[in-house]
């Protein structure tokens, strides 16, 4: 008996060593995770179905017509299910609203009821199994295709103008199509003119490396290219080529050398060939895999990628590339140090391009439209100075390692002379670049107070408290509000004589007498009533432009009440933990290239409670992002088993 | 290596036999005949019904109802109908507005179980393409108003089966081209290129053996990746051999041109024909120069046979607007109108503005002569509208035009 002990505890530890899924601790949270799922599956037996039975379901089930489309006879059927992650978020909002049931049902829950309602629908994520989600190999975006042309080659990453705009963020179209395919045929010729005759530094040591011809005999040839090939791929690939690669691309040369183009010409037709390769145009992985695997690491070059292009927009560069070549990548401490020297690299900015200006609805201030005449002062100048502001702040706030509340509430802006006569402030110089400025404690400083914001939820020709309100609570404290029913009207078709001398808030307010609206509109409006004292491109006011007087008091639907703009920071900054979790769930979907499914909601939980304890700083959210499952590994594996309850 | 490049080699002469078989220069004594052409145009949410049905077929000619009087002069050319199956969207009711584009020409819902990829079937432009495509330069033509970024995934599904309505494969939709300037380059390739010097011909054939290469490389490629990833690389591949026989098919014209110099075959095109279109880009952006800029491309490639199957999504479900017409309200928010005759109205209105651009298309290729009669007849055209479900109008259905002839692909 004691012989046979041994030998298994001995066979145990041989696991563990390669298997870290196996480790106590492993074990341990496996454990844990079990329990939360038994706990979530009985809150659901016991509290959401009873509520959905008996509120919901006499409307929204599955016969036609089903109101409004809502249908929870298969969501009740398989609550984990990550088709109907949205449709559970969604009926939160509605309920916590009062939205639903409608005033007019027979039975109205009580407030216990709603809450025990939301907390269990809240917990369905632990019902979902354990899955980094699945990823497919995908395309560069436009963006990133034109800065690695430039990292890469050292020619103009505007050749990439060419191809069409992509829907952006989590729900990026990844697909290529014929014209895109012909588009990046041009692209790749117009790369390798471009590099022929360019002088960027990169295009010249590229050009020294790999296209001399000079002093090569033509039995050397042969050679010269099998290591130009081997050479070039591995930076255009971002991983080292396999063998059967690189004869692809000597058949390349060989097609060059066969219809009479130089030893030169035909290695610059061989870069063409790797520019309009999938290797080159989709991030594929290194290692081949084995087919019946379900759940595979990423491996470390398409880590050193997936890292590089998330937070440069680029390719990775020779650091990343060597720690991925001896296989060093993915361990824990290595990645976070890495991540943290690509945050602090100026590089980094690509984070706010891509990822920032998205999240704070700034992507189209460039071309939004202003009322020109009612506000003159709306330069390119000035569209540029607000977005730049918006830009160097969160900048800061990474760099700096600060707290996501300083998001909100902080004492420093980034400012130029148009800026500066936005706030008020008189420069003592004509300053066109963008400084930094210490600001008094005041109603500025932190998002709310940013003129860029401001006006990206304006009207054209004045504000808009709703807008305001549902970017609060939508972008920053990542609150779901049910959209409008599309029968209200809009404030401008609101009965001309009858609102000839009221306010903005008195107005909204009388649009918010309709049932329909109330309810949403009394949980939106106090929150953009609080910033009425900005105008629509952000300048102070104590006037509203019927010339009554602003009145900034409201209520958040927590209760606290507040009566200016910095009443309303300092309450919002106060909820550190809601901020970091909308800016972790935003963030990470930006980062899968996906919108965020059951389990991922348990990353994003741990992240959370990770980054608490120093204080919800920006750079440790981002590199526990960068370490967790979901960015780590990936789902091969479609979900294409015919399940016997599909519709 | 060797197999598989003489594999592909034999692929693109299979591909050439038809190309100049169908083309009609291999049959110098045959009467030309000009290829039938296939093209769909499309309107979102539901017309009203009192406009835009005919009381009695035989008032229908002299006084047409109000939404079709833009098509007067060839209204006897037209076929109107009603009642075609709508795709009940069951699992997706949710989602009315999300699905349909994307169920209007696969008639079909998604599958549910992959919501949020695309999941669909090919459309039925992309199956005529299937069968006409390799013998024009494009393939098929997508064209949009509006772009198609506009994210909506409702019920769960993926935002692409929002705002696209070609799909090239159950699991690839087409996006659409929206910029008309694009539109010209890509129907003329290299616009700013002579294409009949000696040394671009060279070229084109080395951009073909190029790709071929490359093509070859992604397929071993593709080899070693999971299935999940293979079914993004059938795109890539998809793609690729669409360039190909593109970069074949001008070849092809450009022999064409050299033997037609040389006296030795007859040019398809008669003198009788009507010259190519001549295409102006607007500057400002008023909605009906637009669509109109949309409708003369489209008509260009039919009539110098670029391609053979178009698409054209002449609006988008939401948040469209038509200043041009007098008033600011979205088309989405006006239909749900509980009979109120001012937003009735504004809905008519936006119904005859759509319709009067696809008139001013099928009006232009009227007008257009080709061999023994007019461009339009060797066209199929059809507008058609979304169906939807509303309190306001009970009817599921797509009303449709269909030129009024039987296909022979």
């Amino acid at each position: 008996m004691i012989r046979f002990g041994l030998v298994f505890i001995f066979l145990s530890t041989g696991l563990v060593t390669c298997n870290a899924q196996l480790s106590p601790q492993g074990l341990k949270e496996d454990q844990k995770y079990a329990e939360l799922a038994a706990d979530a599956d009985k809150n659901f037996r016991e509290s959401v179905s009873p509520f959905v039975k008996k509120y919901c379901i006499e409307c929204h089930q599955n016969k036609r017509p089903t109101e409004a489309g809502v249908n929870f006879s298969p969501a009740i059927q398989k609550p984990g299910d990550a088709a109907f992650t949205q449709q559970w978020k969604k009926s939160i909002a509605r309920v916590k609203a009062h939205d639903m049931p409608p005033a007019h049902a027979n039975h109205q829950p009580s407030e216990e009821e709603r809450k025990t309602f939301v907390e269990g629908v809240a917990k369905l994520k632990f019902l979902s199994p354990k899955d980094p989600g699945l990823f497919v190999i995908r395309r560069l975006t436009k963006t990133e295709y034109g800065n690695t042309l430039r990292d890469l080659l050292g020619v103009d990453r505007s050749i990439a103008d060419a191809l069409p705009d992509e829907v952006s963020g989590a729900g990026y179209l990844n697909s290529l199509t014929p014209i895109q395919m012909e588009l990046y045929l041009g692209m790749a010729k117009r790369a390798v003119e471009q590099l022929k005759v360019s002088t960027n530094p990169r295009s010249v040591q590229l050009r020294d490396q790999f296209f001399q011809s000079e002093n090569i005999s033509e039995k050397e040839t042969i050679g010269v290219a099998e290591s130009a090939a081997r050479g070039l791929a591995k930076k255009v690939y971002r991983r080292p080529p396999s063998q059967q690669e690189v004869d692809v691309l000597l058949s390349v040369y060989h097609l060059g050398i066969k219809n009479e183009l130089s030893h030169r010409a035909s290695l610059q037709l061989m870069l063409e060939a790797m520019l309009v390769s999938p290797q080159f145009l989709f991030i594929t992985p290194a290692e081949s895999i084995d087919p019946g695997s379900r759940t595979v690491r990423v491996d470390d070059f398409q880590l050193a990628s997936r890292l590089s292009y998330l937070i440069w927009g680029t390719m990775p560069d020779e650091e990343l590339t060597s720690l991925a070549e001896a296989r060093k990548l993915h361990e824990l401490d290595i990645l976070q140090q890495q991540t943290t020297r690509l945050l602090m690299d100026p590089r980094s900015r690509a984070l706010f391009d891509g990822f920032g200006a998205q999240w704070l609805g700034m992507t189209d201030l460039r071309t939004k439209t202003f009322d020109t005449t009612k506000y003159p002062q709306v330069t390119d100048e000035l569209r540029s100075a607000m977005y730049d502001e918006a830009r160097l702040f969160f900048e800061c706030v990474v760099r700096e390692n600060r707290s996501v509340a300083d998001f909100i509430d902080s004492d420093f802006t980034f400012l130029n002379s148009s800026l500066a006569s936005i706030y008020g402030i008189e420069l003592p110089l004509d300053i066109q670049k963008m400084q930094r400025w210490q600001l008094n404690p005041s109603d500025r400083g932190g998002l709310l107070g940013m003129p860029g914001v401001l006006a990206a939820t304006s009207f054209p020709n004045r504000t808009s408290p709703v807008k305001r309100g549902v970017w609060v609570l939508e972008q920053l404290l990542g609150e779901h509000v049910p959209s409008p029913p599309p029968e209200v009207p809009n404030l401008e078709d609101q009965e001309k004589e009858k609102i000839a001398n009221l306010t903005l808030r008195q107005r909204t307010e009388l649009h918010r007498t309709q049932a329909v609206c109330a309810n949403c509109h009394a949980i939106l409006d106090p929150i953009g009533f609080g910033l009425e004292n900005f105008d629509a491109i952000g300048r102070w006011r104590d006037h509203d432009d019927t010339g009554g007087r602003i009145d900034a008091t409201g209520e958040l639907p927590s209760g606290e009440r507040f009566a200016s703009p910095r009443e309303l920071k300092a309450i919002l900054a106060s909820r550190k933990e809601d901020i970091a979790r909308n800016l972790a769930k935003k963030l990470l979907a930006y980062a899968l290239c996906r919108n965020l499914e059951g389990y991922d909601e348990v990353v994003v939980d741990a992240i959370v409670e990770s980054i608490a304890t120093d204080g919800y700083r920006m750079q440790s959210l981002i590199r526990e992002l960068v370490v967790s499952y979901p960015f780590t590994y990936r789902r091969i594996q479609l979900p294409n088993k015919p399940t016997a309850s599909s519709e | 290596m060797m197999h598989r490049r003489t594999c592909l080699r034999g692929l693109g002469a299979a591909l050439a036999l038809p190309l100049m078989d169908v083309m009609g220069w291999a049959e110098t004594n045959k009467e030309y005949k000009p290829p039938v052409r296939l093209g769909f145009m499309y309107m979102p949410h539901g017309v009203i019904m009192d406009q835009f049905w005919p009381k009695d077929a035989d008032s229908f000619l002299s006084s047409p109802p109000p939404a079709l009087e833009s098509l007067r002069p060839i209204l006897d050319q037209c076929l109107l109908m009603k009642g075609i199956a709508g795709v009940p969207i069951g699992p997706f009711s949710g989602a009315p507005h999300a699905l349909e584009l994307s169920t209007w020409l696969t008639a079909t819902l998604p599958n549910s179980d992959k919501r949020n990829e695309v999941n669909i079937a090919i459309s039925a432009d992309q199956v005529a393409a299937n069968f006409v495509g390799a013998f024009t330069t494009l393939p098929s033509l997508e064209l949009a108003t509006m772009p198609q970024t506009w994210k909506e995934n409702q019920a769960g599904l993926n935002e692409a089966y929002y705002s696209h309505c070609s799909f090239r494969s159950p699991t690839q939709a087409l996006p659409a081209e929206i910029n008309p300037r694009s539109v010209l380059n890509r129907l003329f390739h290299r616009d700013d290129k002579k294409v009949d010097s000696p040394s671009e011909e060279r070229r084109e054939a080395l951009d073909r053996s190029l790709l071929d290469l490359v093509l070859g490389g992604a397929r071993e490629l593709r080899r070693t990746l999971p299935q999940s990833d293979q079914q993004k690389l059938d795109e890539y591949l998809d793609s690729v051999r669409s360039v190909e026989r593109r970069i074949a098919a001008i070849e092809t014209r450009q022999k064409e041109a050299a033997l037609e110099k040389a006296g030795l075959r007859s040019s398809k095109r008669t003198d009788a024909d009507s010259p190519p279109i001549e295409i102006k880009i607007p500057e400002g952006d008023k909605r009906s120069e637009y669509m109109q800029v949309m409708c003369d491309l489209n008509v260009l490639a039919f009539q110098s046979d670029i391609t053979r199957v178009s698409t054209y999504i002449g609006s988008t479900p939401n948040g469209v607007s038509y200043p041009e017409l007098g008033f600011k309200d979205q088309h989405h928010s006006q239909t749900h109108h509980n009979d109120q005759p001012e937003m009735v109205n504004k809905v008519a209105k936006i119904t005859e503005f759509n319709i009067a651009q696809f008139a001013y298309m099928v009006k232009k290729m009227h007008s257009l002569r080709e061999a023994d009669g007019t461009l339009l007849d060797h066209c199929i055209m059809m507008w058609a509208r979304g169906s939807r479900m509303a309190t306001s109008i009970h009817v599921r259905t797509f009303r449709s035009l269909w030129r009024d002839e039987v296909v022979e692909l």
